[in-house]
């Protein structure tokens, strides 16, 4: 069975979510698409804004994805799954809008590995939408802003037309340097750029550590391979640890067994996808990247930890 | 052990307790281990071979980092949330 693409547009309120959303929905090539739109209010009406013809549109209200009406989402993609199965739904691609106020986190998690939907769905994009005009003052007053671009895989910047968005581009690189930056003036964006790719399949950038808004992000570089088991047993540590604390991890591994075929590994905070397997590196590094966002972390810890897992392994595998 | 992977086990140990929010401090013992004095007043002692004592009796023997630092957060900071690794569908 191939897995359903699905996908989370988040940001913070006011940011320009619903614009995008309905804006992508007119491109022919998200024709077909369900979309599932959370509102916090007592009465939902972005549902009502997002311009649709032939998409499946599924409101959730009364409560946010990330704390209330997580069991709801999935109880939704599940019925919606069913019902393109009976033939009653005809759609290649969800996509999920949160609220405003949603810490994407826990629905990115539910969406991983509730046993209900996880194998038949693919997450394969979050966006963050940030307003040039707010954006800046939004970040400094709201952690839940922080967050959700921290997890982001594409950040979109929308209201370009109102502020000089350089600054908040900058601030936005350092927070979270894996995100490719897209522009959208009044939603519009090239859907290609968003959606397709597994999203991880990209060169990893290196880049100095840097701290924002008490978040930091930092690069661990390794350019000898890592043994397999070093991997499993630093995501155990890593999520027995740091918990909460690690807000995202993207690595793209040089594994002793597994030469030439790099391994992606892709983390919100403790849950992990399954490590994927590259037929080639993406790009002429051949040194393990990994890519972390966290609060509270050292860079120079996970370094260390990294390679005196390492150093026992091999020591394990000489004896 | 060697003096740069004891230097570097020293800083995994100190980035730990910095981790869980436990002030206190990683010393370096005469024997190539190390002590660590907890704010309760408790002493733990690793010993190279990552043998743990606790005001000199054996708490715990463990075969690599990842044991003794489980055994250091639940001797230092047992309320420190602890996750679980979650591996999910692709």
């Amino acid at each position: 069975m191939t897995a359903m693409p699905i996908s989370v547009i988040t940001g913070f309120l006011g940011s320009g979510k619903t614009t995008l959303l309905s804006r992508l929905l007119r491109d022919p090539a998200l024709a077909r698409t369900a979309v599932i739109v959370n509102e916090l209010g007592e009465v939902g009406l972005d549902h009502l804004l997002v311009e649709a013809s032939d998409e499946e549109i599924v409101l959730l209200e009364g409560g946010c994805l990330c704390c209330k009406v997580r069991g709801d989402l999935v109880r939704t993609a599940a019925e919606l799954l069913a019902r393109r199965a009976r033939g009653e739904a005809e759609f290649d691609r969800i996509v999920v809008e949160t609220t405003g106020l949603a810490d994407p986190a826990p629905i990115l998690q539910a969406l991983m590995t509730d046993r209900e939907i996880a194998d038949a769905l693919r997450l394969e994009s979050v966006i963050a939408t940030v307003d040039c005009a707010a954006g800046s003052a939004t970040l400094d007053a709201h952690p839940e802003s922080v967050k959700q671009v921290a997890l982001a895989d594409r950040i979109v910047l929308t209201k370009t037309d109102l502020a000089d968005p350089s600054a908040l581009a900058e601030r936005l690189r350092r927070l979270n340097p894996a995100a490719p930056q897209l522009t959208a003036l009044h939603g519009a964006v090239d859907p290609s750029l968003l959606f397709g790719g597994s999203g991880y399949d990209r060169p990893l950038p290196d880049h100095r550590p840097h701290s924002e808004s008490g978040t930091s992000s930092f690069c661990l570089r390794r350019s000898e391979p890592l043994h397999a088991v070093t991997l499993s047993l630093f995501l155990q540590l890593l999520a027995e640890h740091c918990g909460a604390k690690l807000l995202r991890l993207k690595g793209l591994i040089d594994v002793v067994e597994s030469p030439g075929r790099p391994a992606v590994i892709h983390g919100v905070q403790h849950v992990f996808h399954p490590p994927a397997f590259l037929d080639a590196w993406p790009d002429d590094d051949r040194s393990t990247r990994i890519v972390v966002i966290a609060q509270g972390i050292e860079a120079g810890w996970l370094q260390d930890l990294l390679e005196i897992l390492d150093d026992e392994v091999q020591a394990c595998s000489i004896s | 052990m060697s003096s740069h992977r004891t230097a570097r086990v020293a800083r995994v140990l100190s980035g730990a307790l910095r981790l869980w929010e436990v002030s206190a401090s990683v010393e370096h013992d005469s024997e190539g281990g190390f002590l660590i004095d907890a704010p309760s007043g408790t002493t733990l002692r690793i010993v190279p071979g990552w043998l743990v004592f606790r005001d000199g009796q054996l708490l715990a023997s463990h075969a690599g980092l990842p044991g003794l630092l489980r055994t250091l957060r639940q001797e230092l900071a047992p309320e420190a949330p602890r996750g679980r690794l979650i591996i999910g569908s692709r």
